[in-house]
């Protein structure tokens, strides 16, 4: 009987295509998109106006990161899609982007869809306090990255357990940032070689533990690739000791590059 | 009675002699990834000369991350003493794509 379903359905597939072709439908939706929450990002825009005092001096935008080796991120757009409208929303060069408050998406339960396939992209929260040395980062900034990321549930790792201990971001809030080590993927501008944090005379380089998602502690690193958001941007990928107070939110996070 | 107590003496002590000597960890063979010495290792390869063939002979396997870009991390840790905890102070190689070591560190092991 299924199979019966099955047939009638693809007997009539190309007589909707033909009729979509004759009526010039320009088709920009995309099936299955790579879609969040409007209600879980606007949490997340609240939990960083709670805990801004981690970035005072820093705004809040989003960013659309490559999941896969196809993601081609040109041409890259966003909007909020709701179920009586839709709202573009202008995305930057680099393709961050920010997401304006509107009741109407709430009450809708809006998505924030951009125009790929899920699987292909994965998102950040992009918090960067302006007029730093170049190639360095603030620790309070990714402390408040994290939180926001946790709290509108941007990581895209789509197995449960992966690296052993990733899983927990399936579950965690926002207090997942303030463990000693939470195990949150930062991707930096380019391949890492190193990590070190600075606050005024004490200097510490990470261990190699820390980049590259842990795979050096994971002889199947591999194998869990595909599942991770990491999958494309594993030479950029590194952890924080967040919950770690000893650091203050002024240290300084100093990046090394591969080919610098 | 004597007979006794010296029979059971040498019972005793070739007993022990078939026991195997208990090692300790340092004595084991290093496991791949593995080195005595980080600072030691370090002394072994030169930027700019070394190649991944050239570093596997002296150094041994190591533990190796490799990326798209054909950049490979390879990483060597002291072994730990019975005593100590992770983590353990490690060298980290970076080879070009070339094939040629470009870049080195030794990340001394955190005080717990």
């Amino acid at each position: 009987m299924r199979w019966a379903w099955l047939c009638a359905v693809a007997l009539l597939l190309p007589c909707d295509a033909a009729w979509a072709q004759d009526d010039a439908v320009v088709i920009t939706a995309v099936r299955n998109p790579v879609a969040k929450s409007y209600r879980r990002m606007v949490a997340g825009m609240e939990r960083f106006e709670k805990r801004h005092h981690l970035a005072p001096e820093a705004p809040l935008r989003f960013k659309l990161l490559p999941r896969n080796r196809k993601t081609r991120m040109e041409g890259v757009t966003v909007a909020i899609e709701a179920r009586s409208f839709g709202t573009p929303l202008e995305v930057a060069p680099d393709h961050t982007f920010t997401v304006p408050r509107d009741a109407a998406a709430l009450k809708e339960d809006a998505s924030v869809m951009p125009n790929r396939k899920a699987g292909t992209m994965t998102w950040r929260a992009e918090i960067r306090t302006p007029g730093l040395p170049p190639n360095t980062r603030r620790l309070g900034d990714l402390r408040l990255e994290c939180e926001v990321g946790m709290e509108a549930r941007l990581t895209s790792n789509t197995r449960p357990v992966l690296f052993g201990l990733i899983d927990a971001l399936a579950r965690e809030g926002p207090e997942y940032c303030h463990r000693a080590s939470p195990r949150y993927l930062f991707f930096a501008d380019h391949p890492l070689w190193s990590v070190t944090l600075v606050s005024g005379a004490r200097r510490e380089v990470l261990s190699v533990d820390r980049l590259y998602g842990g795979a050096s502690r994971d002889p199947e690193w591999k194998e869990d690739l595909p599942y991770c958001d990491c999958e494309v941007l594993m030479d950029r990928a590194y952890f924080l000791p967040l919950g770690d107070t000893s650091w203050p939110d002024d240290t300084l996070v100093s990046f090394e590059y591969m080919d610098s | 009675m004597t007979r006794t107590v010296l029979a059971f003496a040498a019972c005793v002590c070739l007993g022990a002699c078939a026991l195997p000597q208990r090692k300790t960890a340092q004595d084991a063979p290093l496991r791949p990834g593995e080195v005595l010495s980080a600072q030691a290792a370090k002394e072994v390869v030169a930027i700019g000369r070394s190649t991944k063939a050239d570093v596997r002979a002296a150094l041994g396997q190591a533990v190796l991350i490799d990326f798209d870009s054909g950049y490979e991390v390879w990483v060597y840790r002291e072994r730990l003493t019975d005593k100590a905890a992770p983590p353990a102070t490690e060298l980290v190689l970076l080879f070009a794509p070339s094939g040629v070591l470009t870049k080195m560190r030794v990340t001394e092991r955190s005080p717990a």
